[in-house]
């Protein structure tokens, strides 16, 4: 890629509504219209494996009491949630963490593009929320059985580790507790399409991210 | 739809990995293992709409203990759940009730092409278990807001409640009334991206749905010796 190719994981895009129904500029104009009169400490953005994680008991259990919302949209890419977070949805609220899952639906993008597409989105959050942390988390592996998009995957949390390493205002979480067994395959008991999280899978996933976000909130806040 | 062409969506067809990680075809590979281990009574075949159901404890309140096994795939069409059937879903097991809920995905059929997949599908279980009695779920509607495509799924289920009495053993429930408020609107309290169902919107859909199922499981007839004995 040459310097002035820019990146389409880190260029603003809304999803086109090639349905027809409209669902997805519904649900972000619900989210922009939704923080209007909520005061939210954290904040999770990201696809559909942050939007489901709203619908199991875990949410009202874990993240519920910690006052956070949910602006998980399923399909979304990098370039979506950029479009998104540039558009309204961080205009009316100063989240303490901002919770980052996406990545995974960046089909068609190399592990760098989609390194540099959640970059881009850890900037426009410390543009609009400078006192905000963002707390990204890795993606997990997916699939059965190995496949090149576990690789890519497993590619883009090193990227991103190493660079939000240097940033103050954003950190790194590697959520998988271990999806992937001995013999290389990933359970239905975990993963029911071997993607999405079934609520035992966020069982393991969220209690270590609720005390990550726990003692994150308990801290001081850094100016 | 005149009866010497092809109807697409009742056309087989497998999903193409685009992706790359084979997830269709293991979910297919894992139904086809689930034949050979259990004995259900009641099969839930479909897409997302059916996938998720087995994810809320709608499911284990009311399903498992029907002896349901699910074979939900999110974002199949009838072509893709017809390929399913046609291909090992359907061996080595005798349920006595299929429930089908597919057709919300096919973006790129008519109404009357829609429900003449589902026919088809229908036609398929009838000749694999003509014993089995077949509850076909109708579609939803779906968009924050009136759109074309509630348009569109209303019109499938008009197709089917007039085509599906036909078929003696297939019958449509119904229940898309409860979801569009006064004013037009869908809410996110029961579907939370204005398609898929939370919780309580499966709770408006199960519970009809488990009291059919109930009636339909008593009234059959093994089940009615063998509580004789
Ligand atoms: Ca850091």
């Amino acid at each position: 890629m040459s310097a002035e190719d820019p990146n389409p994981a880190a260029t603003p895009t809304p999803c086109e509504d090639t349905q027809g129904d409209g669902r997805w500029m519904s649900l972000h104009n619900r989210f922009v219209s939704d923080s209007k009169d909520k005061e939210p400490d954290v904040l999770f953005v990201g696809d559909s494996l942050i939007q489901l994680m709203h619908q199991f008991g875990i949410w009202r259990q874990l993240f519920s009491p910690l006052h956070a919302l949910n602006f998980g949209v399923g399909g979304d890419a990098t370039q979506h949630v950029l479009w998104r977070l540039t558009n309204g949805e961080l205009d009316n609220i100063s989240p303490k963490v901002v919770v980052l899952w996406v990545g995974t639906n960046n089909h068609g993008h190399t592990p760098e593009q989609i390194c540099g597409g959640i970059m881009a989105i850890i900037q426009v959050i410390k543009n609009k929320l400078p006192h905000a942390h963002t707390l990204v988390l890795g993606l997990l592996p997916r699939g059965k059985n190995p496949n090149p998009l576990r690789e890519r995957n497993a590619e883009v949390n090193k990227l991103v580790q190493e660079a939000v390493s240097s940033l103050a205002h954003a950190s790194f979480l590697n959520v998988d507790p271990g999806f992937v067994h001995s013999n290389c395959t990933i359970s239905h008991q975990d993963m029911y399409d071997y993607l999405h999280l079934t609520p035992k899978g966020y069982q393991a996933v969220c209690e270590p991210l609720h005390a990550h976000l726990t003692s994150m909130l308990d801290k001081p806040a850094e100016n | 739809m005149s009866g010497d062409e092809v109807n697409p969506a009742a056309v087989a067809q497998p999903v193409e990995d685009v992706h790359g990680d084979g997830r269709w075809i293991s979910q297919h590979t894992r139904f086809v293992q689930e034949c050979k281990d259990a004995e259900p009574d009641v099969l839930f075949v479909g897409d997302s709409m059916i996938q998720l159901m087995q994810q809320y404890e709608v499911w284990r309140e009311l399903f498992s203990p029907l002896h349901a096994l699910n074979f939900g795939i999110g974002g199949d069409t009838t072509c893709n759940v017809l390929w399913r059937l046609q291909n090992g879903e359907l061996e080595n097991i005798r349920p006595k009730v299929v429930v089908l809920w597919v057709g919300t995905n096919n973006y790129e059929h008519t109404a009357e092409q829609v429900a003449g997949g589902i026919l088809a599908i229908v036609e398929l279980l009838i000749s694999c278990l003509p014993k089995a009695k077949i509850v076909v779920l109708g579609l939803l509607p779906r968009g924050e807001h009136p759109n074309p495509l509630r348009e569109k799924n209303a019109a499938v289920n008009g197709f089917l409640r007039s085509w599906l009495p036909r078929l003696g053993q297939a019958q449509l429930l119904d229940v898309s009334g409860e979801f569009v408020h006064s004013g037009g609107a869908i809410s996110q309290q029961d579907m939370f991206d204005f398609l898929h169902l939370t919780l309580s919107g499966y709770r408006n859909v199960s519970k009809p749905l488990s009291d059919l199922l109930l009636q339909i499981l008593e009234d059959t007839p093994e089940e009615r010796r063998a509580s004789l004995v």
